[in-house]
């Protein structure tokens, strides 16, 4: 079910809510129950075989936990083993239903092998799924979560705000809350909720949607080999790194403020990750949640363990005056291009994800390389980063939207076909309709070798103002998790010291004003519904 | 009551104050004509938002116009031919204009047909075809369109069971939805703009769409526009008929036409639709002309064997009317003549094209194809070429697209080798 859809908004939603508040008046445990098994039908809903898929698979983990739970404390060794079957189990599980005909095309492809490729059907957010459970048993090894029973794991993992597309919650950060949670109506709660839930939906079905129309046909054009000019690249660049930007930072919106509801706080997941300075930065503000992921359960480890080994062998570590470039290859480079090459894989099954997690960890290691060397020539941060934080900005962001191609581009191919029409390779045109009307401006451009083209004028004019304005909002507004602040819309959002003036004035109350504001918001996003459209982040 | 508490009443009636705001402009303006209000001057008597929900709002307006003739076709039906022409005699009206600008498919045009006479009431229909629709087979979508729920029947002729479900939505959604809203504003904001694009209650438009983009841009850019769109379509069309030797593709849906109207008693013509020579040479450079007097060749065929009482009339030639000449880049001063773009073709040759068709008799252009004239006429259109295009007279864009060898040198080579 699709939080921007009728039957989830106008059925599904209040009824759950209705009968949570009910029951939770009477007894909260019937509440969490009512909970976990609506939550249960959220995910049944687009396809019932989903839940004979998954249920099992929560089983199994269930048990494997419980295993690790009662052995844990006398055989530590016995533990790690169940441990890392429950991974394998976890992989496999993943990789059978998402990667397995990836990888038999490719086999096919390299080596000319007959794999049959076979139409298998996708358990809705099961990388979401996966790495949560993966988190899960990692945590109880650790001893990071000691008691649980089936119906709060049951929970923690179908929980339907986040099921579909995270945030990657940890059982720690949510069971705490469930069992805290009164279950009844709460006035603050439910204000916040109806306001992070409004502005989601706006933003996904006003801001996002429309960008879609206007990048598909583009990356279609691309796809079959058509160049596209200079400005149709931009656009279609542009255009789609806008068009998941709000889609995600929608989707993300909601999904708070549906948690919110239940008086349930999930973790902060998107915070204007385009206004970021680095590359390092832009992955502490896209999805949050994954980036912690990646970082606590593969990236750590790998170096933790190198560290060991080097250490061991009498190599010099990384970090400080001492890093030598074997250090910073083997203990930075090799973990972030690997821990890179996963997150691209997570995203999606094919050459373009591979790419995409690929660039992105040469474009860390580049940053990370730079933070090494740059104190060396210009020791004083405070200047430098006053001076060179709008050149670190441009950088991040044309990094961040030409990557983005790679996320959107159905082969690698048309990826390159869209990067070669950015870079002029096909030259540049405009529209006759506008050339026309640029006066002697036009003879200027003539000039530079941008001619006119029989190709819709008011369509580029309608793509500059869309990215124009989006770009605007995206980059000069506060987000929602600012204007909430001060009640703490995701974990452990604090309002900051100082806000800036645009934050001050922007900043939410429970305001008459606001509620009218905000209820004009709720209607523009409803009245959007009549066109569905999906989360570009359910589908990994 | 906390400030909370009080935020989501107001919230709440906020909400529901506004939806019910909307939803009333919306029925009051109806920007897609789908309810019928009755048109306000000042607020709604011009629609311009229905063109691009053409198939919607002309599935609900054909309902209340009860038609006695209906006019099937694509885009170039729906601007150039008007419902309310004077050439319209007593007996055939009240005329209806089922164009779909954007519906070029031949299928689509069967779907209209049999909507309009499962309506009941009408005695004749013209169906205006597009040459360049039976150079690929058409296939039946896998599931039908949000237009197919909308219609009546099935395609084989059972009552649809979706039709009303698609009803109410297509009322849901046309009283609440962001789109129609921004229609409807934008509908009421316009009223004062003489130039305002319109949809009729007998679904003619006023061709503002063309007049506007003609003032603006002027003549030239729109045929030199759409030669290069025609140019992509005609070579796509090319590829997919290299090495084809049998029938062309989708008479069969014209067979199915014209069993149709026989069935229900309904006086049934078939008309090729006139395209400037812009176009036409298009096709006939990139060497798909045998194919056009093909297609000519076995629509008269089809609608003999199906139906002697069928009229198939052939507008596509080079004419007078279909060579004129475009005007210079930058004139934006000159007003078109016959045809807007070289697909589409203004009222004023609609009319023309009406009074023939009533009368029963070429005057001025065209012709009536019957299996024992069609010959004859694919020759005079090859004579007319011949005198238009490598005569020298006439002025074609059509290379501005691309260069293409237009064969009137070769032809006249040919000439000379057999001493003529």
């Amino acid at each position: 079910m699709l939080f921007n859809s009728y039957p989830f908004l106008f059925g599904f939603l209040p009824i759950v809510l209705a009968g949570f508040y009910a029951l939770g008046a009477r007894n909260r445990e019937w509440a969490l129950l009512w909970l976990t098994a609506a939550s249960l039908l959220f995910y049944a809903w687009w396809r019932p075989v989903n839940v004979l898929l998954i249920a099992p698979s929560i089983l199994i983990n269930y048990g494997l936990a419980r295993a690790m739970e009662r052995t844990g404390q006398d055989k530590p060794g016995h533990t790690k083993i169940i441990l890392i079957a429950g991974i394998i189990f976890n992989l496999c599980f993943l990789g059978y239903f998402k990667y397995l005909n990836f990888l038999g095309g490719a086999l096919n492809d390299a080596f000319g092998t007959g794999f049959v490729l076979t139409q298998l059907v996708l358990p809705l957010g099961i990388s979401f799924i996966t790495f949560q459970k993966i988190a899960f048993l990692v945590d109880i090894q650790a001893g990071r979560v000691s008691r649980f029973t089936l119906r709060d794991y049951g929970l923690f993992v179908l929980f339907f705000p986040q099921l579909i597309a995270g945030p990657i919650v940890h059982y720690r950060e949510m069971m705490p809350q469930f069992r805290a949670a009164s279950c009844r109506f709460d006035a603050t709660d439910a204000a916040v909720g109806l306001t992070l839930f409004s502005i989601g939906l706006a933003k996904k079905l006003i801001l996002a949607d429309p960008l879609s129309r206007l990048v598909a046909p583009l990356y279609g054009h691309a796809a079959a080999g058509v160049p596209q000019s200079l400005t149709e690249a931009w656009i279609a660049a542009l255009g789609f790194t806008l068009q998941i930007y709000f889609d995600f930072s929608g989707y993300t919106d909601m999904a708070l403020g549906l948690a919110r509801f239940f008086g349930i706080k999930l973790p902060m997941n998107f915070n204007s990750p385009l206004k970021a300075t680095s590359i390092i930065d832009f992955w502490l503000r896209w999805h949050i949640s994954l980036t912690r992921f990646l970082t606590a359960y593969i990236y750590n480890p790998m170096t933790l363990a190198l560290s060991r080994r080097r250490m061991a062998l009498g190599k010099p570590v990384f970090g400080g005056r001492n890093t030598n470039l074997s250090a910073f290859l083997v203990m930075l480079a090799m973990p972030t291009l690997l821990t890179m090459l996963i997150s691209g894989v997570w995203h999606g099954a094919g050459y373009t994800f591979i790419l995409w997690g690929l660039l992105h960890g040469v474009l860390l290691c580049v940053n990370h390389a730079w933070r090494l060397i740059r104190p060396r020539f210009w020791p004083d941060t405070k200047r430098y980063n006053r001076r060179m934080a709008p050149i670190g900005f441009l950088l991040t962001f044309l990094s961040v939207v030409f990557a983005m191609v790679l996320f959107r581009a159905p082969t690698v191919s048309a990826a390159v076909m869209v990067w070669k029409g950015m870079i002029g390779s096909y030259g540049a045109a405009l529209p006759q309709a506008v050339f026309a009307r640029l006066g002697v401006v036009a003879e200027g451009l003539t000039a530079l070798g941008i001619h006119p083209a029989w190709t819709s004028g008011t369509l580029l004019v309608e793509a500059t103002l869309r990215i124009g304005v989006l770009l605007l909002i995206a980059l000069l507004m506060p987000n929602t998790l600012e204007m909430l602040a001060p009640y703490e819309p995701a974990l452990g959002v604090k309002p900051a010291k100082d806000p800036a003036w645009l934050r001050r004035r922007l900043s939410w109350a429970p305001s008459g004003a606001w509620a009218v504001g905000v209820a004009c918001i709720a209607l523009a996003g409803i009245l959007s519904l009549g066109e569905l459209s999906e989360f570009l982040y359910w589908q990994f | 009551m906390t400030g909370p508490a009080r935020f989501i009443r107001i919230w709440l009636a906020s909400l529901a104050v506004l939806a019910a705001a909307v939803a009333g402009i919306n029925l009051l303006v109806d920007p897609y004509d789908v309810f019928g209000t009755p048109r306000i001057p000042g607020i709604s008597l011009l629609k311009p938002a229905a063109k691009n929900h053409a198939m919607l709002a002309k599935t609900y307006q054909i309902a209340r116009a009860h038609p006695v003739t209906v006019l099937i076709g694509s885009s170039s039906t729906h601007i150039g031919i008007d419902a309310d022409d004077p050439a319209w005699p007593p007996d055939m009206r009240p005329v209806y204009n089922y164009g779909i600008p954007g519906g070029y498919a031949t299928s689509a045009s069967l779907r209209t047909l049999q909507e309009a006479i499962a309506l009941g009431g009408v005695k004749y229909a013209f169906v205006f075809l597009d040459f360049q629709n039976f150079f690929v087979p058409e296939r039946p979508a896998a599931s039908p369109t949000e237009d197919e729920r909308r219609f009546h029947l099935l395609p084989g002729g059972a009552a649809n069971p979706d039709r009303a479900g698609q009803a109410a939505a297509d009322r849901f959604l046309s009283l609440a939805t962001m789109g129609a809203f921004v229609d409807s504003v934008a509908t009421v904001l316009g009223q004062r703009n003489p130039a305002l694009l319109n949809l009729a209650p007998d679904g003619s438009s006023n061709e503002a769409d063309f007049s506007n983009a003609a003032r603006t841009d002027g003549l030239y850019d729109l045929f030199a526009q759409k030669d290069a769109f025609e140019l992509e379509r005609a070579e796509a069309l090319a590829h997919a008929m290299a090495g084809w030797s049998g029938p062309l593709h989708n008479l069969d849906i014209v067979a199915r036409m014209i069993d149709l109207a026989r069935a229900h008693g309904v006086k049934l013509t078939l008309v090729i639709t006139p395209h400037h020579a812009d176009a036409l040479d298009l096709y006939w450079r990139i060497g798909l002309w045998p194919r056009v007097e093909q297609l000519k060749t076995e629509l008269a065929g089809v609608a003999a064997s199906r139906d002697p009482g069928v009229t198939v009339w052939d507008f596509m030639d080079y004419s007078p009317f279909s060579t004129e000449p475009v005007p210079r880049p930058g004139d934006r001063q000159t007003a078109a003549g016959w045809f807007w773009e070289p697909t589409h073709f203004r009222k004023q040759l609609g009319h023309i094209m009406i009074e023939e068709i009533v009368a029963a008799q070429a005057t001025r252009f065209g012709a009536i194809l019957t299996p024992d004239t069609v010959a004859a006429r694919n020759r005079m259109v090859r004579a007319q070429r011949q005198a238009a295009v490598c005569g020298g007279g006439v002025v074609l864009l059509t290379a501005l697209a691309k260069p293409i060898d237009d064969g009137c040198a070769a032809a006249a080579a040919v000439r000379v080798g057999g001493g003529t």
